[in-house]
C-alpha cells in the first residue's frame, strides 16, 4: 500500500499542473529546498536557511510566531464577527445583544476574538522585551526593530478602536475620555480631535470611522508591515543569535549551521 | 517530578505525536462552543414545555402550536425585541389556566394583544436574553431588572395619562403625587405635555395671626400629625429651636386682613347651644367634606376639607366666625362654600367648633417672645425648608426647580442610585425606600418625612415608576392623554352665584371642577324644572348609599330663580330634541308594557330602587321620584345610549330598541314618589 501511495503521489509531483506551481520539484538537495523556499510568494519573504539552535523554544520563545497567531485568529474571527455587526448607533448593541443571545456560538466567537486581542497586545510587548533585552535590535536590525515599533502602534491602535465597536457604555466613555486627551496636543489639539471623531463627540461618525479604521485601514496596514518585518528578518541576516554578533569581521562559528541532509 | 517528565515524554516527546495530541484538544475546545449551544437554558425549557402538555387531554393541538426554537416580539416602531416567549411557551394557551408552574403559565388576560406590546414594555427586564439570570435580574450595564408585579400598573401608566377602571394604585399614586403636594417641590412633567399640578390647596400664611396662635404653628410644624391624622403636610423634624424661630417669623410676617374677625357676634356664641351645633353640623353636611375622629380614633367625615378633631385647640373664635360666614373673604381661592347662614347659626357652629379641643395637645408649649435673631433665623430656615413651595409667606419667594425633576424618575439608571446598606438594589425599593425615610439617605436631605402607609407609598412607587424614558418617547398614536380642566366660567350674575357657592368644588361643569358630584353640563335637559327649584331649596339625596350630600345652602328665592333659570337655559344638550320625545303622560297599558319591560327584560331593579319594599338595587339612583324630577326626552335618550350622555357612566348600553324605551319612559314617567316619602328622604 505505501508504495502505491508513493507512485501516486509522485505521478501527481511529475504532472504539467503540479510543475507548473511548484517548479522547483522534489528533491533533497541544498538547492531544491533553498528555491522550495524561494520561489513560495509566501515562504520567500523567510530566510531560506535557519539555525537549527534557533528552533529551540528558549531562543525566542516563540512569540513573534505566536503574535502573528493571535492576529490570525483575529483576522479570522473578524471577518466572522462583520457579518453580524452593524455599525450603526441603534443597531450596534443590539447586535452585541444578538451575538450573545440568539446567534450560534456567537458569544465564543465574541470572546475569542477579545481575549485573542488581549493576548496579541500582550505577546507584542514581550516579544519587544525579549528583542531589547537580548539586544537583537542592534546593527544590521535597527530598521527592523523601527518597523516592530509601528506594529506596536498599530496593534495598540487596532485594540482602541475596537473598544468602541460594542457601543455600550463602557467603550462610549472610555473613547470619550481617549479622545479628549488629543485635544491636549498644542495649537491642532481640537483639529485632531474632530478628525478623530468626525464631530466633537463621539457619535455615529466616529463609530463609523472607528469601525473603517478597525476593520479595513489598520489590518491592511499591519499586513503590509508584517510583509516587510519577515523579510526584514532575511534581509538581516536571519534570526538573532546570542553571542553570534561578529567578533571579528567574516567570522562565522560553523557549528551553529543547520546540518545538511544529505 | 519524575512522575511529571514521564507523562510530559509520553505526551509531546515525539514531534508527531504532540502535533495529534495538540490537535485533538483544539478540536474539543472547538467542540464545546456548539455543544454549549445545544444544551442551552432554553431548549431545557421548551423540552419541559413539551412533557408538560404531553399527558394533557389537548396534548395534539397544544403540541401543534408548540413553535420549537427562539420566538421573538419584534417591534421596531416600540424598539422591542422580546425573546421571553422562548420559555414562556403557554402564554397565550388558554387551556393551561391551570397550570400555576413558571414559566408555562397562561397570561391573565390584558386588553392589549401580547404580540402587539411585547413583554418588556410593562414588566421591564432585558427582551433579548435567552437566559434567565439575564432576561430578570441583569443590571450591570444598564439593563432594567425585572419590575416586581405589585408595581405592574405603572406599565400602563406609560401611555394612558387618563384614569383607567383596572389601576386603582396608579391611580391612587397619581392623585397622592398632587394631594401630598410632592408637585409642589418637584417638577412632574407628564408625556402628554402637561405639568402637574398641585391639588391640596395649601393655605396661605399670609394672614396666619389673624387665624392662630404662634403656639399652635409651633407644634403643627413641629407634628402635623399629633394635631391631625389625617394631615398632609409631612414632618421636618425640626428641633424645639428651629420650630419657635419659624413660628416667631410666621407670626411676625402675617400681616391684618379687613373682615378676618367678627367680634361682634362672640357674645351670641356665648349662649348658644352646644347641642344644635352638632345638629346643624350635620344638616349642612359638613361631614362630606370634614372628617372628625371619632372615640375608637377613626376618621369620619370626607378628605376635602381640613379635620376638625382638635380645631378648638387651633384657631381663633373672632376668626371661625368670619370664616363661616363667608370663607372667601379670608381666601378667595377656597373650596369651601359661602353657605348663606344666619347670624345665629353661626354663632351656633361657631361655639360647637371650638368645643372640639383636645386639652393635652400643646398644653406644655410656652414660647418666649420672639427676638429679632430668632425671627432672622426663622426666615432663613423657612426658606432652606422651601416652605414657600406650597404656602405664601409674606416675605419668601416661591424657589424654583426646589426639588430634582421627576419627569423621568421611572428610568434612573441604578448606576446613578446611592443605595442604602441592605437596600435591594431596584429602582421601586429605591424609590419607596427614600419616600419611607428620606433622612436616611443623608443628613443634608431636605425632603421631609410624610406618613404614608404601605399602600400609599407602593401607589406612589406605581406612579413614580411610570414616569420613564419609554413613557416619554412612546409613539404619539399610542398615547392616551389625560383629562385636564378646561378653563370653563359660568358668566353673569349667575356666574359669580356659583363661583360664591364653590359649585365646581364638587360638580363639574363643560370639563371644569371636581367630580365628586353629578356632571352639570346638560342639567338643563336632563332635569325639570320644579324640581331644580325644589332640590336647591332643600336637597334630598338622590344615592342613599352615598355619604357625601349636597348641602343645604340657604339660598333667597332671588338667588334661587337665578341659579335655576341659568341651569335650565344654559346646560342644554345639543342633540336631545324635547319635540320628538314621548310625551309625559301615555296611556295606561303603554305603562304597563314599560313596567314590564323594566322588571322582566332589562331587569333594571337589579341597579335601582322603585319600589322601596320590594326592589334592592342600590348602584343606580333611587328612581321613586324620577318621574317628577327628569325630562320625558332625557329619560329616553339616556334608555337609548347613556355613555353618550355621561362618557363612563356605569349604566350599560343595552341596546334598546325605539318602541322599548318609548314604554319604559313612559313607566318611568308615571313614578311621582309621594309627599310623604319626599319628607322622609
Amino acid at each position: 500500500m505505501p508504495g502505491k501511495t508513493d507512485k501516486i503521489l509522485e505521478q501527481v509531483e511529475q504532472s504539467r499542473v503540479w510543475r507548473s506551481i511548484f517548479r522547483s520539484g522534489r528533491g533533497t538537495s541544498t538547492l531544491h529546498r533553498a528555491l522550495a523556499i524561494q520561489q513560495n510568494v509566501f515562504l520567500h519573504l523567510f530566510s531560506t536557511k535557519v539555525r537549527k539552535r534557533m528552533l529551540s523554544v528558549s531562543s525566542t520563545w516563540y512569540l513573534g510566531t505566536l503574535t502573528l497567531g493571535t492576529f490570525m485568529i483575529l483576522i479570522i474571527t473578524g471577518v466572522l464577527l462583520m457579518l453580524y455587526y452593524h455599525p450603526s448607533v441603534p443597531q450596534a448593541y443590539a447586535d452585541m445583544k444578538d451575538l450573545q443571545f440568539v446567534v450560534s456560538s456567537g458569544l465564543f466567537l465574541r470572546n475569542l476574538h477579545r481575549w485573542s486581542a488581549q493576548a496579541m497586545v500582550f505577546l507584542v510587548f514581550a516579544h519587544m522585551f525579549k528583542v531589547f533585552y537580548r539586544g537583537a535590535y542592534r546593527a544590521p536590525r535597527e530598521f527592523n526593530w523601527v518597523i516592530g515599533v509601528v506594529l506596536l502602534l498599530i496593534t495598540l491602535l487596532l485594540s482602541y478602536t475596537g473598544y468602541l465597536l460594542p457601543w455600550d457604555q463602557l467603550a462610549y466613555w472610555a473613547i470619550t475620555v481617549g479622545s479628549n486627551l488629543s485635544k491636549a496636543v498644542p495649537l491642532v489639539g481640537s483639529k485632531i480631535h474632530f478628525l478623530m471623531l468626525g464631530g466633537n463627540q463621539v457619535n455615529a461618525n466616529a463609530l463609523l470611522r472607528f469601525y473603517v479604521l478597525h476593520c479595513l485601514i489598520l489590518p491592511l496596514a499591519a499586513l503590509l508591515f508584517i510583509a516587510v518585518h519577515f523579510w526584514r528578518i532575511r534581509k538581516d541576516g536571519g534570526l538573532y543569535v546570542h553571542q553570534s554578533e561578529p567578533k571579528r569581521a567574516g567570522a562565522v562559528d560553523e557549528s551553529t549551521l543547520v546540518k545538511e541532509a544529505k | 517530578m519524575k512522575f511529571l517528565s514521564s507523562i510530559w515524554r509520553a505526551l509531546f516527546g515525539d514531534t508527531m505525536r504532540a502535533f495529534g495530541i495538540v490537535s485533538g484538544l483544539l478540536l474539543i475546545a472547538l467542540a464545546i462552543a456548539p455543544a454549549k449551544d445545544h444544551f442551552s437554558e432554553w431548549h431545557g425549557y421548551q423540552n419541559g414545555y413539551l412533557s408538560l402538555i404531553h399527558d394533557r387531554s389537548d396534548a395534539i393541538s397544544l403540541r401543534r402550536r408548540f413553535e420549537p426554537g427562539i420566538q421573538q416580539i419584534w417591534l421596531p416602531e416600540l424598539g422591542v425585541v422580546d425573546r421571553c416567549a422562548t420559555c414562556h411557551e403557554g402564554l397565550k394557551e388558554a387551556s393551561l389556566a391551570d397550570v400555576k408552574m413558571q414559566p408555562f403559565r397562561k397570561h391573565p388576560v390584558i386588553p392589549h394583544p401580547l404580540d402587539r406590546y411585547g413583554c418588556v414594555i410593562c414588566h421591564r427586564g432585558q427582551g433579548p436574553a435567552t437566559t434567565v439570570s439575564e432576561a430578570h435580574f441583569s443590571e450591570r450595564a444598564g439593563e432594567d431588572p425585572i419590575l416586581p408585579a405589585r408595581f405592574i400598573e405603572s406599565g400602563c401608566g406609560q401611555c394612558h395619562q387618563n384614569e383607567l377602571t383596572g389601576t386603582p394604585q396608579l391611580n391612587s399614586g397619581r392623585k397622592m403625587l398632587a394631594q401630598y403636594g410632592c408637585v409642589s417641590c418637584h417638577l412632574v412633567k407628564t408625556p402628554d405635555g402637561t405639568t402637574m399640578k398641585a391639588t391640596d390647596d395649601p393655605p396661605s400664611l399670609e394672614h396666619l395671626a389673624d387665624k392662630t396662635t404662634r403656639e399652635w404653628v409651633f407644634s403643627w410644624i413641629k407634628d402635623p400629625q399629633a394635631y391631625a391624622v389625617s394631615a398632609t403636610m409631612p414632618n421636618y423634624k425640626l428641633s424645639d429651636a428651629d420650630a419657635s424661630d419659624i413660628s416667631a417669623f410666621l407670626m411676625s410676617s402675617s400681616t391684618p386682613h379687613a373682615g378676618d374677625s367678627d367680634a361682634t357676634m362672640i357674645a351670641l356664641a356665648k349662649n348658644a347651644d352646644p347641642s344644635a351645633g352638632a345638629s346643624l353640623y350635620g344638616e349642612s353636611f359638613c361631614a362630606t367634606c370634614h372628617a372628625v375622629q371619632n372615640g375608637a380614633g377613626n376618621l369620619v367625615g370626607g378628605n376635602v376639607g381640613p379635620e376638625l378633631t382638635r380645631v378648638g385647640n387651633k384657631v381663633k373664635p373672632a376668626w371661625l366666625q368670619a370664616w363661616i360666614e363667608n370663607p372667601h373673604v379670608y381666601n378667595s381661592a377656597t373650596m369651601m362654600p359661602h353657605y348663606r347662614f344666619t347670624p345665629q347659626q353661626v354663632a351656633t357652629l361657631t361655639s360647637y367648633l371650638m368645643s372640639k379641643t383636645d386639652s393635652d395637645y400643646g398644653s406644655n408649649v410656652h414660647l418666649d417672645p420672639a427676638t429679632p435673631a430668632q425671627i432672622a433665623h426663622g426666615k432663613k430656615l423657612v426658606a432652606e425648608l422651601g416652605c414657600a413651595a406650597c404656602h405664601t409667606i409674606n416675605g419668601v419667594n416661591k424657589p424654583d426647580n426646589f426639588a430634582p425633576d421627576l419627569s423621568r424618575i421611572g428610568s434612573k439608571p441604578l448606576s446613578q442610585v446611592v443605595f442604602l446598606p441592605g437596600m435591594q438594589h431596584a429602582l421601586p425599593a429605591y424609590i419607596a425606600g427614600k419616600i419611607k425615610d428620606p433622612q436616611a439617605f443623608g443628613p443634608g436631605l431636605k425632603m421631609p418625612q410624610y406618613t404614608l402607609t404601605d399602600t400609599q407609598r407602593d401607589g406612589l412607587t406605581t406612579a413614580l415608576l411610570s414616569l420613564g424614558d419609554r413613557s416619554q418617547t412612546m409613539p404619539e398614536k399610542l398615547r392616551v392623554a389625560g383629562i385636564h380642566q378646561t378653563t370653563y366660567e359660568p358668566a353673569g350674575p349667575a356666574g359669580k352665584l356659583m363661583t360664591d357657592l364653590d359649585c365646581f368644588s364638587c360638580h363639574r361643569i363643560n370639563g371644569h371642577g371636581s367630580d365628586m358630584a353629578p356632571d352639570l353640563t346638560l342639567e338643563g335637559s336632563s332635569v325639570q324644572r320644579a324640581w331644580l327649584d325644589a332640590f336647591l331649596k332643600n336637597p334630598n339625596t338622590l344615592r342613599p348609599a352615598l355619604t357625601r350630600r349636597m348641602p343645604r345652602f340657604n339660598l333667597s328665592d332671588a338667588d334661587r330663580k337665578t341659579l335655576t333659570d341659568y341651569i335650565m337655559v344654559v346646560y342644554q344638550s345639543a342633540t336631545i330634541d324635547p319635540d320628538k320625545a314621548p310625551p309625559a303622560v301615555n296611556p295606561p297599558a303603554m305603562v304597563e308594557h314599560g313596567r314590564q319591560l323594566f322588571y322582566s327584560r332589562y331587569a333594571c331593579q337589579s341597579c335601582h330602587i322603585i319600589d322601596t319594599k320590594t326592589d334592592k338595587g342600590y348602584i343606580g339612583p333611587t328612581l321613586t321620584q324620577v318621574g317628577s324630577r327628569l325630562t320625558p326626552a332625557w329619560i329616553y335618550a339616556w334608555l337609548k345610549n347613556p355613555q353618550e350622555l355621561r362618557p363612563g357612566t356605569m349604566e350599560p348600553n343595552q341596546n334598546i330598541s325605539d318602541e322599548d324605551a318609548r314604554a319604559m319612559t313612559a313607566f318611568l314617567m308615571t313614578l311621582k314618589g309621594s309627599g310623604k316619602q319626599e319628607g322622609k328622604q
